[in-house]
């Protein structure tokens, strides 16, 4: 099933949600970083593609309604709705203040509320136990009056001792109410610690299945998964549904990750340089499923998958434009059938024009063409389709190939950029290291004109080359053989995923350094950092905290 | 002012149904009931309109809630059940999704009161005028009887926000002329105009008044002006301050705590305007009891809410005004 959800672009508003965040509560000086990020996937998901809503006109008829039950997640609430174009980015940093429409918990708004809220906000969360009922008051007006309006609720763990939340269940399910879905974020952590030790809610899955509803449960912070799930819930008919969405409070910055003090604790501003830093470091691992002994691709993106991989990379060669064949859409859509993790198909075919409504129709979620394969008309067409078809689309260059300058125009339809380190055409090639001053060039010419997109690195990335392609700017990694090229794919992505790890420290250390701040930033995440001291260098430094 | 004259015993919680059932042809209105439909006459609206009662059993949390909701969503909402558990179970409901928010809910509540009768002191709710006043935007109104009730219930729907209205279990003779309407909010009526002092009332306590006032009049020569304050948030304090001016003291009585309630908001009116003695009448700062049907007068009685305990009061604040 495709899931039209313009995958990178969805992953950078949420990675911006999350800055837009963090520097809220840094200038607040309070607020909760956890909850907020914890959210982030789920909120995004909901004001950047699922929700019907325009931001231009609030009260539209026919939008749908999200009730942040856990009004926590405040910040990071008011940061997806200001990218989703409710407010200015700027007056994040009102947030918390006095006189602010930004206030500690969001507030419905109204003529009354006009200084202290702003159109779009529906409900005055905040006391814990509430908005799952007044969610259900919503949708039972809508339902009884043959309505099409869906109402999404995002309920909390810890809120989910309040006795009221299990009045809503039953009162729900009583009422049929298949145009409410409520989303559990599911972090584990309340104000006092960890929820299995302050109030179990487990068995959670059966508590909500017992009271009728509709079940469903993810992964919180894939995007892919959330999206998937609220799909199949609207054919759901009779039974409201909750998505259970299994997160980490403060998901983004490891030292806040599944830390309780962080549940509602600010950074020291002069962290925030190095904070936004971490979270535009996010590496995507995505293997390559020709790599490795041939064929039973199935078995390759089922284990990839299970062992952390972001995205699967999909290399599509016809025997002309690359001297090789692999495989076609065909293959993709049998692939797509087990799996809704993100497909990232790279086409080197001639003439990818005339081929691209079929891995459209595949099911892939990311469409990149070479440069070398098509003039700037074929690009601006297959692009066009692309983006109707909610597909995010790429494009490739070869390590031969200089930067076209036709593409400077076009970067704002252009979601991910694949600098080849390899000539492609076959699996298993070295890396060919003036790649790198490439991908720094280009990397430079797409900054300078504002680039937003992802820069992908691909072509013999394996735990030598990572670091090197990470500080040349790719946050993408496809990785064959890396991956596939032994049998132990688990052990292969966990190794890319430390070294990914070493090469975000190394990186945020030196932004401290420069900062001047090396022995409080090593200081304050000192528990991530010890077990890679020796990679970082930092042992000296370690000793001397102590 | 049109009193009735005949003896009518009517019951408010009817007058409710009704009233409802009359505005039910606006396909806006909504109501919600915590599984004692039968007992507050939503069912009289759900009977003609079953597309629109919602009954959320007893779960008084979720019927705030759920009327908030249903608010949101562009409907008026009424609200029901006994006063004991709403405000009494959920405050914060009230408070944080229907107050703050400024929501079309109304909140119409019975049983509220001594008067309750048998089921005794945790079902006799006496501090809901007090904490509803409390919280901003709220409105609150105190019928005095059904007439009062039929008026005041097309005024609420009509005037935009949250509204608060309480009922008391027992039917009464009515106060009012069938088709008597002089009802606004922030408003309250003379019923009996004096010189010597003012008697304010609110709900069952109002005919307690007159009562009394007859008495005073009749047996020790005393002229008492009887105000039914139906409305306590806003308070009439172009009223209030008159009497105050024009009678010297004030008592009052309401079926409620003295602390917070009717008694509490004259006060305040006449102490930031025109200080003159108060004396504030109801159940004070105990817990009721249980009371058989046929025992309520002397239940009241026993905490001091009888026209003898007016009489006995009045005279006393008299002696208070400082000539």
């Amino acid at each position: 099933m495709a899931l039209k959800m313009r995958y990178l672009e969805l992953n950078r508003k949420v990675r911006d949600a999350r800055m837009l965040a963090i520097q809220g509560i840094a200038e607040a000086g309070s607020g909760h970083p956890g909850a907020s990020f914890s959210a982030a996937e789920i909120m995004g998901v909901l004001y950047f593609h699922k929700m019907k809503h325009r931001p231009s006109d609030p009260l539209w008829e026919e939008r749908d309604y999200f009730i942040n039950s856990k009004a926590h997640s405040a910040p990071g609430f008011y940061a997806v709705l200001s990218i989703a174009g409710y407010i200015d980015s700027k007056e994040i940093k009102t947030l918390r203040k006095l006189g602010s429409r930004l206030q500690g918990h969001p507030v419905r708004y109204s003529e009354r509320q006009k200084n202290h809220s702003f159109p779009g906000i529906e409900y005055s969360g905040g006391s814990e136990g509430i908005g799952l009922s007044v969610s259900i008051g919503i949708a039972l007006a809508k339902k009884r009056d043959g309505e099409k309006n869906r109402v999404y609720t995002l309920i909390g763990d810890g809120e989910s001792n309040e006795g009221q939340i299990w009045e809503a269940a039953m009162a729900a399910s009583k009422f049929r109410l298949d145009n409410l879905v409520a989303i559990l974020d599911r972090n584990m952590i309340q104000q006092d610690g960890f929820t299995e030790e302050i109030m179990p809610l487990d068995p959670v899955r059966d508590k909500w299945a017992a009271f009728n509803w509709n079940v469903v449960e993810v992964n919180g912070h894939k995007i892919e998964q959330i999206i998937d799930a609220l799909s199949r819930i609207e054919k759901v008919e009779d039974k409201p549904s909750i998505i259970i969405a299994n997160t980490t409070k403060g998901k983004g910055i490891k030292h806040m990750a599944n830390n309780p003090q962080w549940h509602g604790k600010a950074p020291p501003k002069k962290h925030v340089p190095i904070l936004l830093e971490e979270l535009q470091s996010e590496i995507l691992i995505a293997p390559s499923i020709i790599a490795g002994e041939p064929e039973n691709y199935e078995e390759k993106v089922r284990r990839a998958e299970r062992a952390g991989a972001d995205l699967i990379h999909l290399d599509i060669m016809d025997g002309k434009f690359v001297p090789t064949t692999s495989f076609f859409a065909d293959t993709i859509k049998h692939l797509r059938k087990i799996s809704s993790i993100p497909f990232d198909a790279h086409l080197m075919i001639e003439k990818p024009v005339n081929h691209v409504e079929d891995y459209i129709d595949a099911g892939c979620d990311i469409v990149t063409v070479h440069v070398e394969a098509c003039n700037e008309m074929e690009f601006v067409e297959i692009n066009k389709m692309l983006l109707k078809a909610g597909i995010s689309p790429g494009i490739a260059i070869n390590p031969g190939t200089p930067f076209p300058s036709w593409l400077i125009e076009h970067l704002d339809n252009i979601d991910v950029m694949i600098i080849m380190s390899v000539n492609p055409g076959f699996a298993g090639q070295k890396f060919i290291p003036e790649s790198l001053d490439k991908m720094a060039g280009t990397v430079k010419i797409l900054k300078s004109n504002n680039y937003k997109g992802f820069i992908e690195a691909d072509g013999g990335i394996d735990a030598t080359t990572l670091q090197q392609v990470f500080d040349a700017g790719a946050r993408i990694m496809v990785a064959g053989n890396a991956v596939y090229g032994s049998p132990d794919i688990n052990s292969n992505i966990i190794q890319l995923k430390h070294k990914a790890n070493v090469a975000i420290e190394t990186k945020l250390l030196e932004l401290a350094t420069i900062n001047d701040m090396r022995s409080d930033w090593i200081k304050s995440r000192k528990n991530m950092l010890i077990p890679l001291a020796r990679e970082l260098g930092i042992e000296e430094d370690l000793h001397a905290i102590k | 002012m049109q009193l009735s004259d005949k003896n009518v015993i009517s019951d408010m919680r009817s007058a409710y149904g009704k009233a409802l059932v009359e505005l039910g042809s606006d396909s806006n209105i909504v109501c919600v009931g915590a599984d004692t439909t039968d007992s507050l006459k939503t069912k009289l609206f759900g009977d003609k309109f079953p597309n629109r009662l919602y009954n959320v059993g007893i779960a008084e949390a979720n019927l705030v809630s759920i009327a908030a909701g249903l608010a949101i969503a562009g409907k008026v909402v009424f609200a029901s059940t006994y006063a004991a558990f709403l405000p009494g179970r959920c405050l914060d409901q009230i408070r944080n999704a229907i107050c703050y928010p400024f929501l079309d809910v109304k909140l119409v509540v019975s049983h509220a009161g001594l008067t309750v009768g048998p089921d005794g002191a945790s079902h006799q709710q006496i501090e809901d005028i007090s904490t509803m006043r409390t919280i901003p935007n709220m409105r609150v109104l105190v019928p005095s009887d059904s007439i009062a009730v039929k008026n005041l219930i097309p005024l609420m729907r009509h005037t935009p926000g949250p509204f608060f209205m309480r009922l008391a279990r027992p039917s009464n003779s009515n106060i009012y002329e069938d088709n008597f309407d002089q009802f606004d909010i922030g408003k309250s009526n003379v019923i009996k105009d004096g010189s010597d002092i003012t008697i304010i009332a609110c709900g069952l306590m109002v005919s307690k008044g007159i009562d009394a006032a007859q008495t005073l009049e009749k047996e020790y020569g005393v002229s008492c002006r009887v105000i039914d304050m139906y409305s306590i948030k806003p308070i009439d304090v172009e009223l209030v301050y008159r009497a105050a001016i024009d009678t010297g003291a004030i008592v009052t009585i309401e079926e409620h705590s003295i602390i917070g309630g009717l008694g509490s908001a004259v006060c305040e009116v006449t102490a930031e305007n025109h200080p003159v003695p108060v004396n504030r009448m109801g159940v004070t700062d105990i817990f009721g009891e249980s009371a058989r049907e046929t025992e309520i007068d002397a239940l009241l009685s026993k905490y001091g809410l009888s026209s003898d305990h007016i009489v006995e009061s009045v005279l006393k604040t008299r002696k208070k005004i400082k000539k």
